[in-house]
């Protein structure tokens, strides 16, 4: 089955994003590689996914897991080759798979030829691929986003004896965008890619492309038309491909990375991912709705992606301190927990394995305004290790069976390049693929019937969102609607039943049909809808007119 | 059951959609609607900023008013945090109304707001007043937080008074209660209060809501019932209290009528408990012990006089029936005083009070027209109290007060007498 053409892919998909070398390792060298991730496809393809991210598996120093890049045109040979790309890509395709790849605009790994040859001399052509500076006082009062490694935004090369700018870890120097051969360099890698086959970028760290003095250095207009000119390159030479934002910023800021539909197709929604888990852990719908109702409306053919866990720390930026606070305290009790600011535990341990809420947090993901993505591993409910530095207690080896190194690799364990999560509870000998494939009722095989569900109508993955607002705070209920179809979706965010009151008169005569069993409910009247729900239960119901 | 249901559905419903929650703030209401407002803004803002995780509501129990007092609750807004980006409280703060008759009652919104608590499974819960203008958001906090907290059942306020006012609370309704519960808490009746969700529940329990008492002066009867029923007490700081311009406040008849016929049904009530203790012990207090302050204020101290001579010779005759002979005697003595030399002292004040005490036992007359007449024997001792205290520093009448409370404990074996009397 060849991918659709359709351009609007990006809308009805659904992400799952991984990194290669956690997911299997095909040569036993513990790494995992492409021929590896090809092997798994047809696992992929059962789950219900129709698109894969891909983390960064370009040569790298490796000292930010593969986000310092040291060459954008080829694979990072623990990963294999880049033909054992093509042919991984391939067979994605064949599946009706996209692929999505990293590609990291900001920076560059200090190892780079580019940098390299910038800070090799003052006089190199390279030398104002970068941003230097004879004193780091330029930029003063920009923020540094890795507060808890990062003293500063410049570092001192004593090379060229000379400062350069680094939003990042200072072994990630910024590129200079004011430099047109660096957008026409970035431009070549992105065409590399294209002309592959690739299906869509994630471009990584979006906002701070742009430096000027007395400004944030994020968010910059000049950025913007970097973006607009990127989007119409793409457009016009290769159509239906997609560019997805990272941009870690409130949705008001956000909106703007769409543009006027000229420039990201989708971004993260970053502000709504913790309030998932808040209103879960409050009992509370209030988080979700009132940071949705500031969202404001984006162009038609644009969409939000929207995640719970990914290979990052929980993201706590964009909260107030209070919600941070509350965040830490209900979900990082422990500070090893916490990172930066946000917390690196999977899904599962943050649910402390409670598969009801798990799934609440799912059955949210699924049906919310945008484009879920899956992180590895939280189908069948992975743990984590915040012992492992960084946010490598989120990377470790995807869990396929309770055999010699979970099924991930035929190395000897300690050649492994993660340990195994191997905890009572969370180790692979309890979680893993194959023993749920075995059943019905596992998580793997209800995150199917989701999947499943989810793709059985445009609604959700395209239509518009109506927040019914019943006076039991601890249900959220909304509407979802495509043109005449409508589907209802009814949460219970508390861990205790709940009875609801549903103002639906203006569906009156429609029938509600439960999606998962395919029931009929009582025909919608003049009277206020009863429902009532276990604790964590949610019923998503499509409202027929028969 | 004793009786029909006194929620409505529609209460039901609302209290249904809250849930469980961790505080309740209460809100008695009549014909508040001017004041009300900045009452739900102030609560909130106390929830957001000292219980800013914890599930809350806010209950107003209506007495029937003509001016919109619930709507007012229901759709005050609150105002939003400029800092925050739009985002307000973590949680929903929830608002509830509810009307319970077409008569003001204190008692039945009490009766309304510990139902409320008590479904609600609220653990810590305050009952405010909309007619206090100074209310702030510190108070919420001093209310709730012994409860929620500390693991207190009751937590009376303590206010910063002038030191002429408040006094029949410092003449007698607190000495009596100290020497007779044996705990000192000095504000039995008052617009604020908190306790736990233990005692609403238990207070809910309690077959007593039909009397005219409760009905009327819940509050002391609420402290009374924590104390006898062995409940944690406290008492928690809140600053001076000022009634806004709306309040209808309350003649020395109406008060004394509230203050002491509860008192004395609740010394009717629990006598098994009060009988066999003696002297008093403090309460853990939250904030300074008392705070009095001493500004110039205007009072008509001839006017007290007069109606004290007045209302004494009217009452002459109900008077013999109520005190014995040597009591009666020795108040026609000094109401013969000059007004200058005129001295109603703790002994005899004491003794007044105790055998008005054991005549409400003995019911010897309708009690309500006994506990009126002791209004113009407490307008003479308020005279006799103003006259000796005019020049007082806040030291020397807070010492005096603690002889008086010594001395009811020091009379309560004849209030003991007294009341075992004829039986």
């Amino acid at each position: 089955m060849a991918a659709s053409p359709d351009t609007l892919w990006y809308k009805d998909a659904i992400i799952y994003q991984l990194h290669v070398r956690t997911f299997c390792d095909s040569n036993g060298d513990g790494i995992g590689d492409f021929p590896g991730l090809m092997q798994k496809l047809d696992y992929l393809q059962e789950l219900g996914v129709n698109a894969i991210w891909l983390l960064p598996f370009f040569p790298s120093p490796l000292r930010d897991d593969g986000y310092d890049i040291s060459n954008y045109t080829a694979v990072h040979p623990s990963y294999g080759l880049l033909e054992d790309f093509k042919a991984f890509l391939a067979a994605a395709h064949d599946r009706g798979m996209r692929i999505i790849i990293e590609l990291v605009l900001n920076h560059t790994s200090d190892q780079h030829s580019w940098f390299q040859e910038s800070r090799s001399s003052r006089e190199n052509p390279k030398r104002d691929w970068y941003v230097w500076s004879e004193t780091d006082n330029h930029y003063r009062g920009v923020r540094i986003i890795f507060v808890d490694t990062e003293m500063s935004n410049w570092a001192w090369d004593p090379l060229s004896k000379s400062y350069y700018w680094h939003r990042f870890f200072s072994h990630q120097p910024d590129l200079n965008y004011d430099n047109p051969a660096v957008f026409e360099a970035m431009w070549g890698v992105m065409k590399f890619w294209l002309e592959i086959g690739v299906d869509g970028f994630r471009l990584d760290a979006v906002p701070y492309l742009v430096e000027r003095e007395g400004t944030s250095c994020e968010n910059l207009p000049e950025t913007h038309a970097i973006i607009r000119d990127l989007r119409k390159r793409v457009d016009q030479e290769y159509p239906g491909k997609m560019l997805l934002a990272e941009a870690n910023q409130w949705p008001s800021d956000v909106c703007s990375y769409f543009g006027d539909a000229d420039e990201f197709h989708m971004a993260f929604h970053f502000p709504l991912m913790p309030r998932m888990f808040m209103s879960v852990q409050l009992e509370d719908r209030k988080p979700i709705v009132e940071i949705l109702e500031q969202t404001p409306q984006i162009p038609d053919s644009c969409q939000w992606c929207l995640f719970l866990r990914n290979h990052d720390e929980l993201t706590l930026e964009m909260v107030t301190d209070i919600e941070r606070d509350y965040m830490y305290d209900e979900y990082a009790k422990d500070k090893g927990m916490r990172l930066n600011l946000g917390i690196r535990r999977r899904l599962s341990p943050m649910m402390e394995n409670d598969r009801w809420r798990v799934q609440l947090l799912n059955g949210l993901l699924m049906s919310m305004p945008g484009t879920p993505i899956i992180y590895y591993g939280d189908e069948i409910g992975m743990g984590d290790n915040v012992y492992l530095g960084d946010r490598n207690g989120v990377r470790t080896p995807m869990q396929w069976n309770g055999g010699w190194n979970a099924g991930f690799s035929g190395a000897d364990p300690e050649r492994l390049y993660s340990p195994l999560i191997s905890n009572p509870v969370y180790g692979y000998q309890a979680i893993n693929v194959e023993s749920q494939r075995r059943s019905q009722h596992s998580l793997l095989s209800w995150m199917k019937r989701i999947i499943h569900v989810r793709k059985t109508s445009r609604v959700l993955s395209r239509g518009s969102i109506e927040f019914l607002k019943p006076s039991n705070h601890r249900v959220l209920a909304y509407v979802r609607q495509l043109g005449e179809e409508k589907i209802l979706v009814v949460n219970n965010l508390s861990k205790s039943a709940q009875a609801v009151e549903l103002d639906l008169r203006r569906y009156k005569g429609s029938i509600p049909i439960e999606m998962f069993g395919g029931n009929l409910f009582p025909r919608i009247g003049d009277l206020y809808y009863l429902l009532t729900l276990g604790p964590y239960q949610f019923f998503w119901f499509r409202l027929r007119r028969i | 059951m004793a009786e029909e249901t006194f929620l409505d559905d529609n209460f039901l419903r609302q209290l249904m959609s809250v849930g469980e929650v961790d505080l309740l703030v209460g809100i008695p209401s009549h014909n508040d609607a001017k004041t009300i407002s900045q009452t739900v803004i102030t609560i909130e803002e106390s929830f957001q900023h000292n219980f800013g995780r914890d599930r809350v509501v806010i209950v107003n129990v209506d007495g029937g008013s003509r001016d919109g007092t619930s709507d007012v609750v229901l759709n005050t807004q609150t105002p939003k945090n400029p800092n925050s980006r739009g985002l307000s409280s973590l949680r929903t703060l929830h608002r509830i109304a509810t009307r319970y008759a077409n008569q003001p009652s204190r008692g039945a919104a009490f009766r309304a707001i510990l139902a409320a608590a008590d479904l609600l499974r609220a653990k810590a819960c305050a009952i405010v007043s909309p007619e206090t203008s100074n209310f702030t958001a510190a108070w919420v906090k001093s209310l709730l937080q012994p409860a929620y907290r500390e693991n207190f059942d009751f937590v009376a306020p303590l206010y910063s008074r002038h030191k002429q006012e408040g006094l029949l609370a410092r003449n007698l309704v607190y000495p009596m209660s100290r020497a007779a519960f044996g705990q000192r808490i000095r504000e039995l009746n008052s617009g604020e209060l908190g306790f736990s969700g233990r005692l609403a529940g238990h207070c809910l329990n309690l077959d007593v809501w039909r009397e005219e008492t409760v009905r009327t002066s819940p509050e002391a009867w609420m402290a009374v019932t924590a104390i006898s029923s062995g409940f944690r007490c406290c008492q928690s700081f809140l600053g001076p209290k000022v009634h806004s311009l709306t309040s209808s406040g309350g003649d020395i008849v109406t008060a004394v009528r509230q203050a002491v016929g509860t008192l004395f049904w609740c010394l009717e009530h629990q006598q098994s408990f009060w009988m066999g203790r003696t002297g008093s012990e403090s309460v853990p207090t939250f904030g300074p012990e008392h705070e009095l302050t001493s500004e110039p204020v205007r009072v008509n101290r001839k006017r007290i006089f007069d109606l004290f001579l007045s209302g004494a010779a009217e009452l002459s005759g109900v008077l013999k029936s109520i005190l014995t002979p040597e009591t009666h005697a020795e108040l026609q003595r000094i109401a013969t005083q000059d007004d200058r030399k005129f001295h109603y002292n703790d002994e005899l004040w004491v003794r007044t009070v105790c055998e008005f005490a054991a005549s409400y036992h003995h019911a010897a007359i309708d009690r309500d027209h006994l506990i009126q007449a002791l209004v113009p024997l407490y307008r003479g001792r308020i005279y006799s109290f103003l006259q000796e205290h005019h020049d007082s520093s806040p030291e020397d009448i807070e010492a005096h007060s603690e002889n008086l409370c010594l001395e009811f404990e020091r009379q309560k074996p004849y209030l003991i007498e007294r009341w075992k009397a004829n039986e």
